[in-house]
């Protein structure tokens, strides 16, 4: 399909109008198309994240490529459109990692505002992100990808549900239980 | 994680469903006018229109402020339109701002006629506490309207989205009080009217990330306006 198009952006146009329309193997050529671009552009912008962080982000901009598809035009280049959701996506993503950077001060400083004892105890049941990484790596693999989805790569339930194929109710279950295994996990850390 | 990229890649092409393309800005802005205009007109004749109607629509200044108020909602639901489609020219944004301008430039000319005419009686300010609710009473279902047919697209800049989604239903609503609302003093317009439309559009600016957030989204399924 679409072979003819020598232009990346004509054909990415016409896979994308494709998609559009609900051709389920032109949806999956233009991701498979669009993969390693995106890597290419987050690496050079976000050079100091590690593979994982670049692949969360490279996820992160499919699906939201899948959630605002509708407001492409084919009628106008596919390029601009792709590239102003990867820069907002890449903002946001400065933004949340800025919060999370934030946040770690705030809790090196528990000390200062607590008893010595006190943040002693809140830093052993809850700061071993080492631990918490290798318990969730333990989890089954539904209770895992819900909570890589939803808890650290923070996705709605419906984004979620629409890349894990499940629905948002099992989500919820694999997501509850997954928390209770990790609380019982976090008292052994 | 490029195996987890690839399983995302799998599930995104078995889910998805067909959609239909968003029309452009300015179709979409004809359609929420063509949603607004009609409720507009509804309210002013169930307000009833001011007895000097026409005679005013002949007064040069109030006609200029009118075209401008309309004007303002106009260009700021296209703005507020454009905003919501990724790649599409970011200086749109700031098109709103010339009938916005030229609004605030004629009321400020009339002050200063109004001060030179009877001095700083013209300037005095009264309370009219009518002006706020009736123009959101009037802007309601275009700032329904455009809210949700602003969720249909993409959340790239909340706050301006809902600013100019926030501005051009409160334009829109001070189009239609001066209709019915005997207040012509430009003082009063520019203070109560003027202002409420200002505050109203910085209000659903400061709102614009809690109703335009890509955690809200689902996954773009269903018809488009």
């Amino acid at each position: 399909m679409m072979n003819g198009d020598r232009s990346p952006n004509r054909r990415l146009a016409n896979l994308m109008r494709a998609a559009q329309a609900g051709d389920t193997d032109s949806y999956a050529r233009l991701f498979e198309e669009l993969t390693p671009r995106l890597r290419r552009i987050i690496r050079r912008h976000r050079q100091s994240r590690g593979i994982d962080e670049t692949e969360d982000l490279v996820q992160d901009v499919l699906l939201s490529v899948h959630a605002v598809r509708a407001t492409y035009d084919p009628e106008r280049p596919f390029m601009p459109w792709l590239l102003a959701i990867v820069r907002n996506r890449l903002v946001d993503s400065v933004r949340r990692y800025a919060r999370h950077a934030a946040h770690e001060v705030t809790v090196e400083d528990l000390a200062v505002t607590f008893s010595d004892e006190s943040a002693n105890i809140h830093t052993e049941v809850h700061g071993d992100p080492d631990a918490l990484l290798a318990a969730i790596q333990t989890l089954p693999s539904g209770q895992r990808n819900a909570i890589e989805m939803l808890k650290l790569r923070e996705m709605s339930l419906k984004d979620a549900a629409a890349a894990s194929g499940t629905s948002v109710g099992a989500l919820k279950v694999a997501t509850h239980r997954a928390m209770n295994a990790l609380r019982k996990a976090s008292n052994k850390f | 994680m490029a195996r987890d990229t690839d399983a995302v890649i799998r599930r995104l092409a078995q889910s998805v469903e067909p959609v239909r393309p968003l029309p452009n800005p300015w179709i979409r802005t004809a359609a929420w006018l063509a949603v607004s205009v009609p409720y507009v007109v509804l309210v002013v004749f169930v307000m009833s229109p001011r007895p000097d109607l026409v005679a005013k629509a002949s007064n040069g200044r109030f006609a200029i402020e009118q075209v401008a108020a309309l004007t303002t909602g106009f260009t700021a639901a296209l703005a507020a339109f454009a905003s919501v489609v990724p790649g599409y020219d970011r200086r749109l944004v700031a098109v709103p701002l010339v009938p916005l301008a030229v609004w605030f430039g004629t009321l400020g000319q009339g002050c200063i006629q109004d001060w030179i005419r009877v001095g700083a009686n013209g300037l005095v300010l009264r309370p009219d506490w009518l002006c706020l609710p009736a123009i959101v009473v009037v802007g309601a279902v275009p700032a329904v309207a455009i809210a949700l047919m602003l969720r249909r697209g993409a959340p790239l800049t909340p706050r301006i989205t809902a600013a100019l989604g926030g501005l051009a239903a409160a334009g829109l609503g001070n189009f239609g009080l001066r209709l019915f609302h005997m207040q012509d003093a430009s003082a009063m317009v520019l203070a109560w009217q003027f202002g409420a439309v200002c505050v109203l559009s910085a209000v659903a600016g400061v709102a614009g990330r809690y109703v335009f957030d890509w955690r809200s989204l689902g996954n773009g399924r269903g018809a488009a306006i």
